[in-house]
């Protein structure tokens, strides 16, 4: 398959958004603000119980401000043009093309997510020192083996957060109105996938609901590598269990493209 | 099937029906809706079949609704078809839409395929990437539909800015950046002025004879058609009426011409008492006929005429394709002329 159409896609989402330098600050902005609130609550939380399931306040805040950075790269949310695609018709535009749509708009989404990592991750770190003031300090990773996992991690959660988007704007194909489908498996997947709240902290049964799906996998895997929860073996289990976690959407993903795509209905002209 | 081997464009009993929820009202309604097994039928295009040799420039129409946009959406495999079959390039489209769409360019009327935001240019430079096309060709086609379409004028003004008549010639060009082998337009001239009109239409023209590129032409303007097409398709409530060329369904379904005389005297005396020769109006001196191409020659009538009273000026003129067509419609094939020999 020619992959340069897809580079020059990608290429393009990337200069996209660089046009739109004012949102830049306001995003930096918002996240610092949230990592500020973040960072104060478990500051007081920790002072009247102590260290929780062997996560120091100092990790604890730097999970909590490592979620919200990766909120940034999963939040892109590069499918949701297809649900305004199947709504306009224009789809049918893409469908006359030689294109595959989904990897299409894969290339869209790491062109976008390309952006916020070159410049908005550095403005963050920049004002890193600005957080010590607040009493927010972010550790480094915990050792050379986690730097590495934690990156190969959230690749995998990378691609995961992509399809489980992909199949949510796949369903435009049966009902125009994906909205409700849209918030209620945002709030599982930002509930259990350990973004707002280590899975950890969470009672017996629901960490084992959590544990045994695959949001754990967007945030919960790579923070534990980060923080050094997880080690040595634990660390190749986690990434190996986001694998195959990804192999089985993105298969369900395809299949389910497939069958979206056979049905499609465009009206007029 | 021996003798569509070389069809460039095939279609058998090609059938497409769409079926919809009827909906409901109210917030119970919707939810309703999505559970409902009350569905609606509609029969958008019913047992279509034809083929496509290479370099042929046909028309596809029909009035509104008669199902011209559905057919082009199977060929160019947008939509599946409920049930019949269709190739193009020798691939089955929704089978295989990217390799169909690397053999296929298509213009719609009412919806762009330029990139909304972006310079004319940027959207060219997009397909070039997107179809590969090499640098040297797309600089040669550049080059030739900016002479052709007269792109230049705009060719860095965002495409939202551009006019109706700039946009459709961006997106003819658009269309034929790839040097596709077919070529679908679905209602390109529609809402333009006689001038883009007229550029458009030259344009389909010499990319038909100098690559022999084929097209397929929906409209609802017989003036396209009349001066593009040798051949024409028909169709109606998604059901094809007619299928061959213009001469022949004028000759068939148009058989009679009109003669309008000038006399130089008063023509109110003039009586003319041929078979298959009908007086339509008499105005002072002038007098008006319709005639039938099978049974009366023109210069007998002519003669028969110029007997009675002192002719000044004869013309003649064939039946308007567009007349021809409306009675197609309005009284269906079978009963608008003589049954097909
Ligand atoms: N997506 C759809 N759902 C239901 N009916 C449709 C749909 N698209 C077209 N139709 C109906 O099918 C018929 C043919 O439509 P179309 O092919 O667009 O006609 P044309 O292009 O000749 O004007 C029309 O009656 C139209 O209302
Ligand atoms: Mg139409």
């Amino acid at each position: 398959m020619n992959l340069a159409p897809y580079a020059e896609f990608a290429k393009r989402a990337f200069s996209r958004e660089a046009t739109y330098r004012a949102e830049v600050f306001t995003r930096v902005g918002s996240v610092l603000l949230r990592v500020f609130l973040l960072s104060t609550l478990w500051t007081a939380l920790y002072r009247n119980n102590g260290a929780k399931q062997g996560i120091s306040l100092e990790s604890m805040i730097t999970y909590a401000t490592l979620a919200l950075l990766l909120d940034l790269i999963y939040g892109v949310n590069g499918a949701y043009v297809i649900r305004q695609k199947i709504r306009e018709g224009s789809i049918a535009i893409d469908f006359m093309r030689p294109i595959s749509v989904p990897l299409y708009v894969f290339a869209d989404t790491v062109g976008q997510t390309g952006f916020a990592l070159v410049q908005i991750v550095p403005a963050l770190v920049l004002s890193f020192p600005l957080l010590g003031l607040m009493h927010a300090h972010v550790g480094g990773p915990s050792g050379g083996i986690a730097a590495l996992g934690f990156v190969a991690s959230v690749a995998l959660g990378f691609l995961l957060n992509f399809l489980i988007d992909l199949i949510m704007a796949t369903a435009t194909f049966w009902t125009m109105e994906i909205f409700g489908i849209q918030i209620m498996v945002q709030f599982i997947s930002s509930l259990l996938s350990g973004s707002l709240v280590p899975l950890y902290f969470f009672p017996n049964g629901l960490q084992k609901i959590a544990f045994a799906l695959p949001f754990a996998g967007l945030y919960n895997a790579p923070l534990s590598i980060y923080i050094g929860k997880w080690q040595g073996r634990d660390i190749a289990l986690g990434l190996g269990e986001q694998a195959l976690w990804l192999a089985l959407i993105w298969f369900a993903a395809m299949a389910f493209w497939r069958r979206g795509e056979r049905r499609v209905v465009v009206q007029g002209g | 099937m021996a003798a569509a081997i070389n069809m460039i464009i095939q279609a058998s009993h090609l059938t497409k029906q769409f079926k919809s929820v009827r909906r409901k009202e109210g917030v119970l309604g919707t939810l309703a809706t999505l559970f409902s097994h009350d569905y609606e039928f509609k029969d958008a295009v019913t047992d279509v079949s034809f083929d496509l040799e290479p370099g042929e420039l046909v028309g596809y129409i029909g009035p509104n609704g008669a199902g011209k946009s559905t057919t082009i959406k199977m060929l160019t495999g947008i939509l599946v078809p409920t049930s019949g079959h269709c190739t193009v390039n020798g691939i089955v489209p929704w089978q295989d839409r990217q390799a169909n769409g690397r053999g296929i360019g298509v213009v719609f009327g009412q919806r762009t395929q330029l990139y909304w935001d972006l310079p004319l240019v940027e959207s060219f430079r997009l397909l070039k990437a997107i179809y590969g096309v090499s640098q040297a060709s797309y600089d040669r086609h550049l080059k030739k539909f900016s002479e052709l379409l007269g792109l230049d004028e705009f060719m860095r003004t965002p495409v939202r800015q551009l006019s109706l008549g700039q946009r459709m010639r961006g997106d003819f060009a658009a269309a034929m950046m790839h040097e596709p082998a077919v070529v679908f337009l679905d209602e390109p001239t529609i809402g333009l002025d006689v001038v883009a009109k007229e550029a458009i239409r030259n344009f389909i023209a010499s990319v038909n004879k100098e690559r022999g590129t084929t097209f397929i032409l929906t409209t609802h303007d017989l003036n396209d058609v009349e001066k593009l097409c040798a051949r024409i398709i028909l169709i109606d409530h998604g059901r094809k009426l007619y299928d061959g060329s213009i001469d022949a369904i004028k000759k068939r379904y148009g058989p009679n011409r009109l003669l309008t005389a000038d006399f130089l005297t008063d023509a109110a005396g003039v009586d003319i008492r041929m078979p298959g020769v009908a007086v339509l109006e008499r105005d002072g001196q002038r007098i008006r006929l319709e005639f039938e191409r099978e049974r009366v020659r023109a210069d007998e009538l002519i003669v028969a005429l110029s007997r009675q009273a002192d002719l000044k000026d004869v013309t003649i003129a064939e039946p308007e394709l567009e007349t021809i067509i409306r009675q197609i419609y309005e009284r269906g094939l079978d009963r608008s002329g003589p049954a097909p020999q």
